[in-house]
């Protein structure tokens, strides 16, 4: 930002001092025309000029109307966005060039190195090169041969001069070349001020890039640390659980029992309701198992129908992953249990994620149908597929899941990757059976 | 969109009412005129002939002013002229010195008439004397418009003829006639063994290598011909005038005093002391009269003719109107008829030259030598003089260079081909 604003102030430096060397010229001109016709000598001047100037006013109200006007379309080159208003507005700029140059006798071609500044200011790289290169040469021939071009008499800066004494017209001479050389001089500072700020900004860019690299890097690191500080959570909250629940209500089954063995032969009915009490503990511990159970269970499935908590966790992914994901349900059993519920969801929210994770799929299509026997899920994506399918831990789990429901599951590449399950439906689990599924 | 129109209208009227202002408003042309005459003779009135000319001019022309800028002398008109350029005042249509002409053409400051000219069905060149129109022309294009001229004739004393019994020459006289009249002449008549009257004055070798066909330059001035055969002949018949007077300079006392038979004498010098009230003034002890120059052995053209030029400026505003003035100038018959009255040069007009009036005025007395139809016939033989930049020092070179020739100061052996080497030396700056 710095070093920006340092080359708009050497802009206007540059300005600023072109139009004070152009008034000054301008004015040295129209003075020494009108000492010209004071002195005299003015058909000598004419002999030595060989062409006749433009009068004084017009020279002075020229030149100042067409560097205002220059400053002016430069501004507004440097400033606008549409390239091609900003092609008319360089050509307007060249050309008013030409025009100052012309009112100037071509004494002063400073005016053509502002013009390349400020093309040099908006050149913007890529293959934009040939057009900097021929406009270069435009104005490096519009410079040299502008005579050629107007094909009007031009009175040279020395004829003016030679009006003076020769000593005044060489320290007159050695001035204007100094301005001439200035002018260089600041126009090279400033090209190298341009090119710095361009090079500090692509600099700064590149810092900005590796900083948020690493950052992504830090934020991938923490995310891995979140979840195995969750897993760890998890972990104890389960062996919490274990040990308030299980652990209670087999502490005091056991010690129950033991209490029952000593009073089995003493007295069997104390014994007998003591171990309906014991049972009751057991039911209890079962109830607390089954309780905590539930707490590891999707909130959506908790929250919501099934269908809804299956379409809002398939809207989530899609809304995260940008994936499309689709729903094709031609038959619905209403009376699924509570573990087949908690299966569908998980082979579905796993295929969908695989889709994504490995296929890199944009597209996923899920059918589901079947008949009062039996449920088919048929999940097909227009991932990548794999030809040569190895069955990760994912699938194995999805494997496992479905095996305790006596279902199968079948998976291929196709044009994607399609995952077949199927849940048998009529099947009566109990309780127990249910709570090993887990 | 009621806005837009609102304001579409009011520009309109605007511009309009602008336009209607511009052409309502009184143009105003300016012209550049020296007092007195380009030919270095008194003269009554200096703008008699211009006024005369604006009047007509604005008469004809209603809404147009035509205004000068009086008493400027001949010798500051060019810096005035200049001054004038520098600060973009300069006239419209102004008087071009000879010297200027080149200056003012090649700076592009003169307006290029041939567009004018080829447009204008009422202008044609072919009135003028080739040599008058021709000279305000540069590179084969006009730049100016001829508006009077003049030559160089030869002033012959007819009492000292007459004494001498030597009958009046023709106009179709020759160097050989010349040198013999003078041999005739040049002789002591109050007897004090030195001679005290002489045949010719001031015939410069100028004139005599143009009566001999000599052409001393390119036209562009970058290569002078002083080696010329004819110049050879031309020196070779100067040293022999000059050798009849027997080593006797000639003065000018000599010549007024009527001792003299022959002098050049522009027609300028003739129209005005040949009338009254100069010709009392001056040379009224003996009756002279004026004839063509003689030719060289070789025939050239009889003079140089000299022409005022009339240009207008490339930046004029008014075109059209410039171009018309200047037509009235330089081409309108009764200016030139103007001119044949009133002015001491000739009209550069053929046909006002062989007028009845010009027979009227030529006439002075009946035994005048020379009639319009000589005038004529010499304005077509007659060349012009150069008008590149570096002939007067190249010239002034020359003239001292020469002049030691035929004084016989340097031999003529080989002199010419030094001199012309010199002189070539210096046209190449």
């Amino acid at each position: 930002m710095q070093e920006l604003l340092t080359v708009k102030r050497m802009h206007r430096l540059l300005y600023v001092y072109n139009g004070f060397v152009i008034f000054i010229l301008m004015a040295f001109m129209c003075l020494t025309q009108d000492r010209i016709n004071l002195a005299m000598t003015a058909r000598a001047f004419l002999e030595q000029a060989g062409a006749i100037p433009t009068p004084s006013p017009v020279i002075f109200c020229t030149t100042i109307a067409a560097f205002a006007v220059f400053v002016l379309i430069s501004h507004f080159y440097r400033a606008e966005k549409k390239t091609h208003v900003r092609y008319v507005l360089f050509a307007a700029e060249i050309v008013v060039c030409m025009l100052l140059m012309r009112i100037l006798n071509l004494s002063y071609d400073g005016v053509v190195l502002l013009v390349v500044a400020d093309l040099m200011y908006r050149y913007e790289g890529h293959h934009r090169e040939y057009i900097l290169l021929a406009a270069m040469i435009c104005l490096y021939f519009m410079a040299n041969y502008n005579l050629a071009i107007t094909r009007t008499k031009i009175i040279s800066f020395e004829a003016y001069a030679s009006y003076y004494s020769v000593d005044a017209k060489a320290v007159i001479l050695a001035i204007k070349n100094t301005f001439d050389s200035i002018n260089v001089v600041f126009f090279v500072f400033y090209l190298i001020m341009l090119v710095k700020s361009k090079h500090e900004e692509n600099e700064r860019i590149r810092l900005l890039n590796e900083r948020l690299e690493e950052a992504n890097q830090r934020l991938r690191a923490y995310a891995i640390e979140v979840e195995q500080m969750a897993e760890t959570r998890e972990r104890n909250r389960l062996a919490r659980e274990i040990h308030d629940t299980l652990g209670h209500a087999l502490t005091g089954i056991a010690a129950g029992l033991d209490a029952c063995l000593m009073t089995l032969e003493v007295a069997p009915d104390i014994t007998k309701r003591q171990l309906n009490k014991i049972r009751d503990a057991a039911i209890k511990g079962i109830t607390d198992v089954r309780r905590s159970v539930k707490k590891l269970r999707p909130d959506d499935l908790e929250r919501l129908p099934f269908q809804e908590a299956l379409k809002e966790m398939t809207r989530n992914y899609s809304e995260s992953s940008g994936m499309e994901i689709t729903f094709d349900i031609f038959s619905w059993s209403e009376h699924l249990r509570q573990d087949q519920e908690d299966v569908i969801y998980r082979v579905l929210q796993e295929s969908i994620t695989n889709a994504k994770r490995h296929g890199h799929a944009t597209r996923v299509k899920i059918t589901i149908g079947g008949n009062e026997n039996y449920l088919l899920i048929v999940i097909a994506d227009n991932g990548r597929g794999c030809d040569d399918v190895k069955a990760g831990f994912g699938l194995k789990h999805m494997r496992e899941r479905l095996e305790l429901l006596h279902g199968t599951i079948h998976y291929w590449s196709d044009e994607g990757f399609i995952v077949e399950a199927m849940i048998p439906l009529n099947r009566e689990v109990d309780n127990d059976k249910d709570f090993d599924s887990r | 969109m009621r806005k837009k129109f609102f304001v579409g209208i009011c520009a309109a009227c605007l511009i309009v009412l602008v336009a209607a202002y511009q052409m309502s408003r009184p143009v105003t042309l300016t012209i550049g005129i020296f007092a007195g005459n380009n030919w270095d003779v008194p003269q009554g009135e200096p703008y008699a002939i211009i006024d005369e000319v604006i009047k007509n001019f604005e008469a004809e022309n209603p809404g147009v002013h035509v205004r000068y800028v009086s008493g400027i002398k001949k010798e500051d008109y060019s810096e005035w002229l200049a001054e004038q350029f520098v600060a973009g005042d300069e006239p419209d249509v102004f008087f071009l010195p000879a010297d200027d002409f080149n200056l003012y053409a090649a700076a592009d400051a003169l307006m290029n008439l041939d567009d004018l000219i080829a447009r204008d069905e009422n202008f044609s060149a072919d009135v003028y004397y080739p040599a008058a129109f021709n000279f305000g022309r540069r590179e084969n294009t006009s730049y100016a418009l001829p508006c009077e001229s003049t030559l160089t004739f030869m002033f012959v004393n007819k009492t000292l003829l007459a004494k001498e019994g030597i009958a009046l020459p023709k106009n179709d006289w020759t160097w050989r006639d010349l040198l013999d009249i003078c041999r005739k002449v040049t002789r002591d008549t109050d007897g004090d063994g030195v001679p005290d009257q002489f045949g010719c004055y001031d015939y410069s070798w100028q004139q005599a290598a143009v009566a001999n066909g000599v052409k001393l330059f390119r036209d562009d001035g970058r290569t002078s011909y002083f080696a010329d055969e004819r110049m050879e002949e031309t020196v070779k018949f100067l040293m022999e005038l000059r050798a009849v007077n027997g080593g006797h300079e000639v003065s000018p006392k000599d010549f007024d005093v009527g001792h003299v038979a022959f002098r050049p004498f522009t027609f300028a010098e003739y129209r005005t002391y040949k009338p009254y009230p100069w010709r009392i003034k001056k040379y009224s002890s003996f009756e002279w009269d004026c004839i063509k120059m003689p030719a060289g052995f070789s025939g050239g053209h009889f003079s140089v003719m000299n022409t005022l030029l009339v240009g207008m400026s490339s930046r004029t505003r008014h075109r059209d109107l410039a171009w018309a003035l200047l037509k009235k100038i330089c081409y309108d018959r009764a200016t030139q008829q103007l001119i044949l009255e009133k002015s001491q040069a000739l009209p550069v007009r053929r046909d006002v030259i062989l007028s009845a009036e010009a027979r009227e005025i030529f006439s002075w007395d009946s035994s005048s030598a020379v009639t319009p139809a000589d005038i004529s016939d010499a304005m077509d033989e007659a060349g012009m003089p150069f008008k590149f930049k570096s002939y007067n020092a190249a010239m002034l070179y020359a003239d001292a260079e020469l002049n030691q020739i035929i004084e016989g100061v340097v031999p003529l052996t080989n002199a010419l081909n030094k001199l012309q080497t010199e002189v070539n030396a210096r046209l190449q700056y």
